[in-house]
């Protein structure tokens, strides 16, 4: 299968690799199937595609490498867009904001809860969070 | 916008199965209860407003910018 016209060119995918979203992003209802584009850089960030939408792309990463003690518990009426079993099925990964000034962001606030198993994600807003939309990047201090 | 009055313990009844009560009127604030399926997503309308404009300012980066703050952010990657 092929996406035309994304910021990454024409893409061809393996609709076996589609990730579902059955309610779409907060703001993006619309948007259901991403696919994970190959990040051929060494890094933690990696980036979904709409299918959908070719002008529609997220960055995404998994939080837990910059904040070790992130954590979401996924609800029980979560777990089943996400046709998961168990709390372990899930796994939490944050959208990146690139500012104009080219500051990163993460939005802990809003987490993405995926299950790699049945391949379905869904975006939560954490209720009474101290977590921010808009997290920087936590500072490195520079090792002597 | 449909606008009904309605007093503490009085309620509205939204299509089949949501239910939204008056409970408490005090200066400044009212708390509202809310009847609904699990499936339903109820969020307080400004926290929705902010996630919703930090995903349109996700949705708006450039592939040029990120491939060098990838590169620049794999120094920085924490050890787990």
């Amino acid at each position: 299968m092929k996406i035309k016209n994304t910021r990454f060119g024409d893409i061809e995918y393996d609709p076996q690799e589609v990730i579902t979203f059955p309610q779409g992003l907060i703001g993006f209802e619309h948007l259901r199937r991403f696919v994970v584009m190959p990040n051929d850089k060494d890094g933690p960030l990696f980036w979904i595609q709409s299918i959908e939408d070719p002008a529609i792309a997220f960055i995404l990463t998994d939080p837990t490498n910059f904040f070790l003690n992130y954590r979401v518990i996924p609800e029980e009426r979560e777990k089943e867009p996400l046709q998961a079993v168990k709390e372990d099925d899930v796994y939490a990964l944050s959208i990146v904001t690139v500012s104009q000034d080219k500051k990163i962001t993460l939005n802990l606030a809003a987490p993405i809860l995926f299950n790699p198993s049945s391949k379905r994600a869904i975006q939560v807003i954490l209720e009474g969070t101290e977590y921010s939309p808009q997290t920087p990047l936590p500072e490195v201090k520079p090792t002597k | 916008m449909l606008v009904l009055t309605r007093k503490s313990g009085e309620g509205i009844v939204i299509g089949e199965n949501i239910i939204v009560k008056v409970i408490e009127i005090k200066s400044g604030g009212i708390r509202i209860g809310i009847e609904a399926p699990r499936e339903t997503k109820i969020y307080r309308q400004e926290v929705y407003d902010r996630i919703k404009q930090e995903n349109i300012e996700a949705a708006n980066w450039d592939i040029n910018d990120l491939n060098e703050l990838s590169a620049s952010l794999f120094s920085k990657k924490v050890k787990k």
